[in-house]
């Protein structure tokens, strides 16, 4: 059933341009997890992960066998380090052409 | 070519969210009356049995649709004012006085209930699957001890807007300095599975004297957590003057029609140490105060702004997009949650540019008002 329903076709195309442009494969340096990064700016960053990729972090599984509670939805420190190298290697382009 | 960007305020669901919602506080209910709550289109009835257990029930009678809101607890049943059936809190009619024999399918709607953290929650799903217990939103610990000073519990109704402009607020970086006066110096957004984050860090703006977020004395540490659609849980840290304070606040609300909620929210204060419990309680106070002035702001924005299904973004912006792709899987049907939507998601806002900017602004407008001020004197 549908819900949000968009009346525009072009609705779609910014939801795909949101989501999905620019995102540049990244593995992680520690283990098995390859995500998608994209970086507008230095301090910008966006990471999508998949159900595959969060399932191989190991810092997510000891976490997740914890009572939940304020910290458990922090990021993984070594993904994020890979990222910055990723970066500093120039993997990973920094700048939002297209304003987003 | 001139491109004009149209608004595409979009058609919203015709139908409520999956997921626990939360009531209200356990203890309102527990006087043995029957409490009437609006929700999901409806009404629900809720009345304590005498196990203790909190039942709710859809509010209408399925005899001649009498108002069973209106009616009484007897024994462990809501009674219909109307003809006197009898209602268990597992949906079933349970006894009619004036009867030889109940009907076979005398079964209402009924929502699952527990209880959280001092609050009621209720299963509500449109496709009638059994309450998912896994994720509950997590036990607070000290929480209701005298750590902690009691439930400061308020409700607003909101009318004219859609639930999901409140789950907007989780990605909207921005809005902190113009509707609550705050500069957030830090924010991001995780998405994960049932669960939507929003970590931020703010100071309040010397140029107004905002609530909330807004005093210039204090600086706020804050991470929230939708537990689901409807229920989060705010852990804040609030540095004023040097003294810093624990604050949890629960933000919830409930769907009541395609356009209206019933927000709720409630603070806890870990109460200070070698302070009396006045003192406590006058603090827990001065938060709730404060912080529901802080729901007001946003309340008076989303009264006189128009749905949009196609927000344009610029660079500072949260990750909206995303953070109404994990909003819509508890929308669709179980089967139809695609990956994006329950895919963990991270995104950091890059804050920089923007205070650069609002620090001008704050700067130039404490100058103007010096001005006024000092001519204002030189006049007297
Ligand atoms: S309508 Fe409720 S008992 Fe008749
Ligand atoms: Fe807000």
């Amino acid at each position: 059933m549908a819900s949000f329903v968009p009346t525009s076709e072009e609705t779609l195309d910014d939801l795909r341009h949101y989501t999905e442009d620019r995102l540049v494969e990244v593995a992680c340096l520690d283990c098995l997890a390859r995500v998608r990064v994209k970086k507008n700016s230095d301090h910008q960053t966006s990471v999508q992960w998949t159900a595959e990729a969060r399932s191989d972090c190991q810092e997510f599984v000891r976490r997740d066998q914890r009572p939940g509670g304020r910290d458990v939805h922090k990021p993984c420190a070594r993904l994020m380090a890979s990222i910055d190298d990723a970066v500093r290697a120039g993997d990973v382009p920094v700048g939002a052409y297209d304003g987003y | 070519m001139t491109e004009t960007r149209m608004l595409d305020q979009g058609t919203t669901p015709i139908r409520f969210a999956r997921g626990w919602h939360c009531l209200g506080l356990a203890s309102d209910f527990a006087d043995g009356k029957p409490h009437a709550v609006p929700g999901f289109g409806g009404k629900l009835v809720v009345w304590q049995d005498s196990e203790g257990e909190l039942n709710a029930l859809d509010g209408y009678c399925r005899h001649m649709g009498g108002d069973l809101t209106q009616g009484e607890v007897k024994g462990d049943t809501i009674a219909c004012p109307f003809h006197d059936w009898r209602w268990g809190g597992d949906g079933k009619c349970k006894a009619i006085p004036y009867a030889r024999r109940v009907p076979l399918r005398a079964r209402t709607q009924r929502y699952e209930t527990t209880v959280r953290n001092g609050q009621l929650l209720v299963w509500h799903d449109p496709e009638g699957s059994a309450a998912d217990h896994d994720i509950l939103p997590p036990e607070l610990p000290d929480v209701m001890t005298d750590k902690y000073t009691p439930w400061s519990w308020h409700t607003k109704e909101i009318n004219g807007s859609h639930c999901r402009e409140l789950i907007d607020n989780v990605a909207d970086m921005a809005h902190f300095y113009y509707v609550h006066f705050a500069f957030p110096t830090s924010f991001r957004n995780i998405f994960d599975g049932h669960t939507a984050t929003q970590f931020m860090e703010s100071k309040g703006r010397p140029d107004t004297s905002g609530a909330g977020y807004g005093d210039e004395n204090s600086t706020l540490k804050s991470v929230a957590t939708y537990y689901g659609p409807a229920y989060m849980i705010n852990w804040l840290e609030v540095d004023y003057k040097g003294f810093v304070t624990e604050v949890i606040l629960i933000n919830c609300h409930i769907p009541t029609g395609p356009e209206t909620f019933t927000l709720q929210y409630g603070i806890s204060v870990r109460k200070p140490e070698g302070l009396d419990d006045k003192t406590c309680a006058y603090i827990a106070e001065r938060y709730t105060e404060s912080f529901g002035e802080g729901f007001l702001q946003d309340v008076a924005i989303w009264e006189n702004k128009v749905a949009v299904q196609n927000p344009l973004l610029c660079e500072e912006d949260g990750p909206v997009y995303q953070l109404r792709r994990w909003y819509e899987q508890f929308y669709v049907d179980v089967a139809d949650v695609k990956p994006e939507m329950v895919d963990r998601f991270e995104f950091e806002v890059d804050t920089t540019k923007a205070n650069e900017y609002w620090h001008a602004e704050v700067a130039e407008n404490l100058a103007k008002r010096a001005s006024a001020e000092a001519s204002a004197s030189a006049d007297a």
